[in-house]
């Protein structure tokens, strides 16, 4: 009874839906239409089938349930209606195709029923033939379209746009997937809007807009292109484009000479952009992170030596006194990021001879803004290279420190009290050697009170400290004078040179270059600065005969009685204090001949502990001790040269092995 | 073979003055009689042409010695012939020298003398000689006290001279390169070898087995380079 019942309702079925679907072929042409009435004949379907399961449920509930390869009634109808509709390939097709327009057309900004596109779209995964009807041709579709359209846009329109485009695109393929697609579909539809738009066009995209964000610091549309190139692996691209645009935009920074005077500034600003981007944009991609460093460290080293030294100079230029207006915080900030730039300069040494030079006129001049500064530096020297780098730097505080405490005890004591010159107030820095940098020793003849008291400061010095030998410094002492000009009393501040020759004209009205020089007995190009700096300057408390910016032999000089300037206290600025070229070569030459001693050094170390060892490794073994950049012939160099001297011989079976000389 | 131990036993001192007659001494008394003979011309051909207040044969001697042989006195050969004298000092040979250096050459005339020249030089063409001669050229030239390198221009000439037959294109450019180079004044022992040892390893003139990052001198990786810009 059940099998007759259920074999008379197919019957009566399959003769409804076959008539409903052969309805349909060649109707309307309109392919809205035609869907409608598609979506109308599946929902009558859906309607009657339910109805008929409603009233046959006891059917459906024991007999289909019971008997084996018996489809339940609504799935009879299903299945029906895919082989009536298998058996009307016009109606797949025209629907297929109807359903694809419609997306399309919405894709270009039409209104469409997403209520049909929807229905129908349950319908092929009711019927199960979603993946193999609708999805392939769909893909396919979606592939062509964004292809097409790809192209288009990145012809016409810039990459921020294009982008952002993408973005929408990507948006709306997403927002598809959940109101009408299949959840499936989001995958693949999702990776080939992807493919066609973006991965295709990473190329594209970097060299024709990337410079043009970076420089203009488009955070956010950064920000864009990070995301976009992450979802389809295009990291590494944008990874290397950042590191060429570093290296190319901070080459123009660092080897344009003309203007290194804005070498330090023109980096930290650049540092500091590329740090928000990376930050913001980047999400602070620890790849990105480590390509920014390198790149950074190539392109400071780009130029050997110069980059150091300017950092040095930068950071003279912060600490030194007149830099008022910064906070403390401020300064501190500055200093950090000017370290983060000494960290990449692979020359530190050449750093440190600068910085100890700039160091030194800023603790003797007493220009420097803040000790604490100065000694937060030093520590975050410290931190970066260890103790041994800031070893002497560190000596110099203490130096200064020392003298101080000397100063006052000189003051105290006994010789000071009974034997010192009357008038003279003197202050004595005492520098240990080697921590200092070197000064050449320039003669001066000082006048005779200045001697005295020399004298008597040395012998208190040596009393106090047995077996320690004294050098003054002639090219560093500075002094405060009282000129009794006819229109004003004045104070001037100046070089001892400067003073040794203004006390000349305490006993005379005009001297000759010749007599100046004969009775100071200062160095032919010192001498000539310094009268230049007193006579041609801004102060001019002398006056030359002739007149004229140089200083030429048959020159004579008077005291300019007519002197006046509306400060009580001036500076004669002295032009030794001003680095001149030479002294700047030589602080290079040093750290060269620096170096080459290191070299030698480790050289022996190195031989001495092997006793015989391969050239090869050799080279290894120093490349890993030295601390400085250096090329293998300069070690080759090297080598030679102790070969020469017999520390070490080449040995006479195996040219490539070196041995030893004790 | 006979002889030859013979002839090394006269030389000892006491032999001479031995009083205990054996057949065997009477024939070495009359060999070491033959070998003081030679002895003797040896020493006499020294004294004609050494100064005699110096002891020795000087520059001036050396150049009377050369034109009695029809040499001249540039010529290799007699650098060859200071080489088998051992000779310490450029330009003068000592007596014993002079001996060291006749005897082994089996020469006791001018003309003797002349004819082991083309001897000689097989012998110091032998590639086990040929490098010692090789390095003693160059410590002959150090004539003063302490000196361990030689002049630029001197270099070329003893490079011409001492290796110009067996290498002549590598060392003509290398005589042009050291000519025009100004990193290098002097030579020293180690680049002398050096440059032997590249002519006898290296591939000319394509340098396809040269590596710079060996223990070759720096000169070499220079004058490599140096070739190879050129070459391009």
């Amino acid at each position: 009874m059940g099998g007759s019942l259920y074999q008379r309702i197919e019957k009566e079925c399959e003769e409804h839906i076959s008539s409903a679907l052969r309805s349909l072929v060649g109707q309307s042409p309109d392919l809205v239409v035609f869907l409608s009435l598609v979506e109308k004949c599946w929902q009558d379907l859906c309607d009657q089938m339910l109805m008929i399961r409603g009233i046959a449920l006891y059917l459906d509930r024991t007999y289909v349930k019971q008997t084996p390869n018996v489809r339940s009634l609504w799935d009879m109808g299903l299945q029906l209606f895919r082989k009536h509709l298998s058996m009307a390939p016009e109606v797949e097709h025209k629907t297929v195709t109807g359903l694809l327009r419609m997306i399309e057309g919405e894709r270009l900004g039409e209104a469409v029923d997403r209520t049909v596109l929807n229905h129908l779209l349950k319908m092929f995964t009711a019927l199960g033939i979603y993946s193999e009807s609708f999805e392939k041709p769909f893909l396919e579709c979606t592939s062509e379209f964004y292809a097409a359209e790809g192209m288009k846009y990145m012809q016409q329109s810039d990459v921020p746009d294009y982008l952002k485009h993408v973005e929408m695109r990507l948006h709306e393929e997403h927002e598809r997937c959940v109101l009408y697609l299949d959840a499936l579909t989001r995958k693949p539809l999702i990776a080939t809007a992807e493919k066609q738009l973006l991965e295709r066009h990473i190329p594209a995209i970097l060299d024709k807009g990337f410079v043009m964000l970076m420089d203009g610091r488009r955070i956010e549309d950064l920000q864009r292109m990070y995301s976009l190139f992450s979802r389809v692996n295009a990291l590494e691209s944008l990874r290397q484009a950042i590191s060429s645009y570093i290296r190319r935009t901070g080459q123009v920074i660092v080897m344009d000479e003309e203007k290194d005077k804005d070498m330090v500034p023109s980096l930290l600003e650049f540092k500091a952009s590329l740090d928000s981007i990376w930050e913001e944009s980047f999400s602070k991609n620890e790849a990105f992170g480590n390509t920014i460093k390198d790149s950074f460290e190539h392109l400071i080293n780009l130029r050997q030596n110069r980059p150091a030294e300017l950092i040095a100079k930068f950071l003279d230029e912060k600490l030194r006194s007149g830099n008022k207006g910064t906070s403390e915080e401020e300064l501190e900030g500055t200093l950090d990021k000017a370290l983060v730039l000494f960290r990449f300069i692979q020359g530190k040494d050449v750093f440190e001879a600068f910085y100890k030079k700039d160091l030194a006129k800023r603790l003797l001049l007493g220009k420097s803004a803040s000790i604490d500064a100065e000694k937060s530096m030093i520590t975050k020297l410290k931190t970066e290279c260890g103790s041994q780098f800031t070893n002497k730097l560190e000596g110099m505080f203490k130096d200064i420190e020392l003298s101080k405490e000397i100063n006052e005890s000189f003051k105290q004591s006994s010789q000071a009290r009974t034997k010192l010159p009357s008038g003279i107030e003197m202050s004595v820095h005492v520098l240990t050697t080697g921590y200092w940098p070197t000064y050449p020793p320039m003669d001066v003849r000082l006048p005779h009170e200045l001697n005295v008291y020399q004298d008597i400061f040395k012998e208190f010095y040596l009393s106090k400290y047995s077996g320690r030998r004294l050098m003054w410094q002639n090219s560093l002492g500075h002094c405060v004078l009282k000129a009794d000009f006819p229109k004003g009393k004045k104070e001037l501040a100046v070089s001892l040179f400067q003073t040794v020759v203004l006390m000349l004209f305490n006993d005379a009205q005009k001297l000759s270059f010749q007599d100046i020089k004969d009775s100071t007995g200062i160095e032919d190009k010192e001498l000539r600065r310094t009268l230049q700096s007193l006579a041609c300057g801004k102060v001019r408390v002398l006056q030359k005969l002739p007149k004229g910016r140089d200083v030429e032999d048959n020159d004579s000089f008077i005291f300019n009685d007519g002197f006046t300037a509306p400060l009580y206290r001036i500076k004669v600025n002295a032009i030794q204090m001003k680095e001149t070229v030479e002294e700047n070569t030589s602080t290079t030459e040093r750290v060269f001949q620096d170096r080459q001693y290191q070299v030698d050094a480790a050289i022996v170390r190195i031989m001495k502990t092997r006793k015989v060892l391969s050239h090869t490794l050799l080279i290894t073994e120093l490349f890993q001790q030295l601390k400085f950049p250096i090329k293998p012939a300069d070690l080759k160099k090297r080598i030679e040269s102790l070969i020469d001297r017999e520390y070490l011989e080449r040995d006479k079976n195996n040219p490539q092995i070196y041995n030893y000389l004790a | 073979m006979m002889r030859r131990s013979a002839s090394k036993k006269a030389g000892q001192p006491n032999s001479t003055n031995s009083i205990n007659f054996s057949p065997s001494d009477l024939f070495r008394t009359a060999s070491s009689r033959a070998s003081s003979k030679e002895m003797e011309r040896i020493d006499n051909l020294f004294h004609s042409y050494a100064n005699r207040s110096l002891g020795m044969i000087d520059p001036e001697g050396i150049e009377t010695l050369c034109s009695d042989m029809e040499v001249d006195h540039t010529d290799v050969r007699i650098l060859m012939l200071a080489w088998k004298m051992k000779a310490e000092k450029q330009g003068y040979f000592t007596l014993e020298e002079w001996r060291r250096g006749m005897k082994a050459l089996r020469a006791d005339t001018v003309s003797k003398l002349r004819k082991a020249l083309p001897e000689l030089e097989k012998e110091v063409k032998r590639p086990s000689k040929f490098e010692d001669f090789y390095s003693y050229s160059f410590c002959y030239c150090l004539t003063e006290e302490k000196q361990k390198s030689i002049d630029i221009e001197s270099i070329c000439q003893l490079l011409d001279l001492v290796l110009g037959s067996h290498f002549r294109a590598q060392v003509d450019y290398f005589i042009e390169y050291l000519k025009i180079q100004s990193d290098y004044k002097v030579i020293n022992m180690d680049q002398w070898m050096g440059f032997f040892r590249f002519c006898n390893e290296i591939s000319f003139p394509d340098f396809s087995n040269y590596n710079p990052d060996l223990a070759w001198p720096l000169i070499l990786d220079n004058f490599v380079e140096w070739m190879q810009s050129k070459q391009t």
